[in-house]
């Protein structure tokens, strides 16, 4: 069983971190065109997505089955089932994977939900170390404000409501959140994230990202993909 | 009082736990079920309220594990972590409230069998034990040992090979009786390790099913009357962290008999 950090590949593996809002999404996916157009085979990876999964995941969040070591133990199942099946042998194959979330968002909301730091580390231990992982800092209130110019309400998980932090969804959205991203700044130093200012236009982050992406690529070869 | 395996969970309070939490382990076939549906009545009878749960009967990941070993599909971290959602959920929903109210829990494996099958699919020990770490101890833990040569006939006139208690995941070349024979085998000796780092009273499960159930009786009437089986063992656990939040409120648990799958062993 290999551990976090023991795993050579020649693919690579970039993944993007921050709270709702930060913007994160949009950057991946303006790196995913750009990596593309530049010749490499690029997947994408996306959080909760394991088909096996996925419904059991939905059902419990719909139902409000879920715990808090419950909501990590699942999740972690998920994940594993991605990693095992998707993000590993992509890797093998020489492929250039993005992730929108990794094992961080885990552990920072796992944490913020009341479970051990240590514990929940050690149970994704079998995660592939990205090549490079990008922070989307933002303030609270920003993010705050993006959402709501583009949903309408936050949903029951998201929001923290399982841990009775406040009855009203927009306040306890806010605590919950806040303690996300305190856990968030614990983690820069921790894993060597690499912090992007989420507040500054677009175009600006992503011409901070290419030139990291672009040096950790300079061996990876070039796949070349059908359009 | 009772103790975990080195993390205590949110919101759960350790002295509140006052039910008796009884564990049977063996492997597949060795006749857990048969002992479990023996002792639930004896102990009713005796006025003691029992909950009996078992691997793959929580409502949140139970069916949906049946369901993904049709596909036989699964990594062997995923399964792992996939037994450990149900198994926590069974925690959380079963035992934990069922302790809280007095009574004594019949659990047919515990993490024990979880960790032998995670093992001998080639996973770490240190990672099983913190990913388990936040289960409870039981106060007794009893092991219904068998060798393979006495195993393989009970299965075969009883039920017959099942692709996962044979291993097949692991071993696709070859045919279910050599791949059941080497898999069992395997596990069988996880399991003497773990009895006895983690202490189990160990029976043996060869002798005919009353004289089984005697012993059973017997140990549990020594756990009921506030005496220990056995000094139960733990690992050198990390120091016990207690976090924060308080967990919701949970009712009583009620007694699912999950469908008809309690006479025949089935996991």
């Amino acid at each position: 069983m290999k551990r976090y950090g023991e795993h050579r590949f020649p693919g690579k593996l970039f993944i993007v971190e921050g709270i709702d809002g930060s913007g994160k999404s949009t950057q991946l996916n303006l790196l995913y065109q750009w990596l593309r157009s530049e010749g490499y085979g690029v997947v994408f990876s996306e959080w909760n997505s394991s088909p096996l999964v996925r419904r059991i995941t939905k059902r419990g969040k719909k139902r409000q089955m879920l715990t808090p070591p419950t909501f990590s133990l699942i999740h972690a199942t998920d994940f594993a089932d991605r990693m095992e099946h998707s993000i590993i042998p992509l890797l093998k194959a020489g492929a250039v994977v993005l992730c929108d979330r990794y094992i961080y968002t885990a552990f920072a909301r796992d944490v913020a939900r009341g479970m051990d730091p240590k514990w929940v580390r050690e149970l994704y231990s079998f995660a592939v170390k990205p090549t490079v992982a990008f922070y989307f800092r933002v303030p609270l209130d920003v993010a705050i404000k993006r959402l709501h110019a583009s949903r309408k309400g936050f949903k029951y998980y998201e929001a923290g409501m399982d841990l009775d932090l406040s009855e009203d969804p927009d306040e306890s959205f806010k605590i919950f959140q806040g303690r996300i991203v305190e856990e968030y700044e614990k983690m820069i130093p921790e894993f060597d994230l690499t912090v992007v200012d989420a507040t500054l236009p677009i175009e600006e982050q992503q011409m901070q990202m290419r030139p990291v992406v672009k040096n950790r690529l300079a061996q990876a070869k070039r796949l070349r993909v059908a359009p | 009082m009772r103790e975990t395996y080195g993390v205590v969970l949110q919101g759960m309070n350790l002295a509140e736990l006052s039910g008796k939490l009884i564990v049977i382990e063996g492997t597949d076939g060795v006749g857990r079920s048969t002992q479990i549906n023996l002792l639930k009545p004896w102990l009713e009878h005796q006025g003691h309220a029992v909950v009996d749960t078992g691997m793959t009967r929580s409502a949140l990941a139970g069916k949906g594990i049946k369901k993904a070993k049709e596909g036989h599909t699964l990594g062997r971290i995923t399964l792992a972590l996939f037994y450990a959602t149900d198994f926590a959920d069974r925690l959380i929903h079963q035992i934990v409230p069922a302790l809280q109210a007095g009574f004594v829990v019949l659990t047919d494996r515990y993490i024990y069998s979880l960790m032998a099958r995670a093992l001998v699919r080639g996973l770490d020990a240190p990672w099983l034990r913190n990913l388990y770490s936040f289960a409870l101890k039981p106060d007794a833990v009893f092991y219904l040992r068998i060798g393979v040569d006495d195993l393989i006939p009970r299965v075969v006139f009883s039920r017959g090979f099942d692709y996962w208690e044979s291993g097949m995941d692991l071993h696709p070349s070859e045919d279910m009786y050599e791949s059941f024979r080497k898999y069992q085998t395997a596990l069988l000796g996880h399991f003497d390790t773990l009895a006895e780092e983690y202490g189990f009273e160990v029976i043996d499960a060869t002798q005919d099913i009353h004289s089984i159930f005697e012993q059973l009786q017997e140990g549990i009437k020594r756990i009921l009357n506030g005496e220990q089986a056995k000094e139960l063992r733990t690992e050198p656990a990390p120091p016990q962290v207690v976090t924060k939040i308080a967990a919701p409120e949970r009712p009583l648990p009620t007694q699912q008999p999950e469908e008809a799958d309690a006479a025949v062993p089935k996991n």
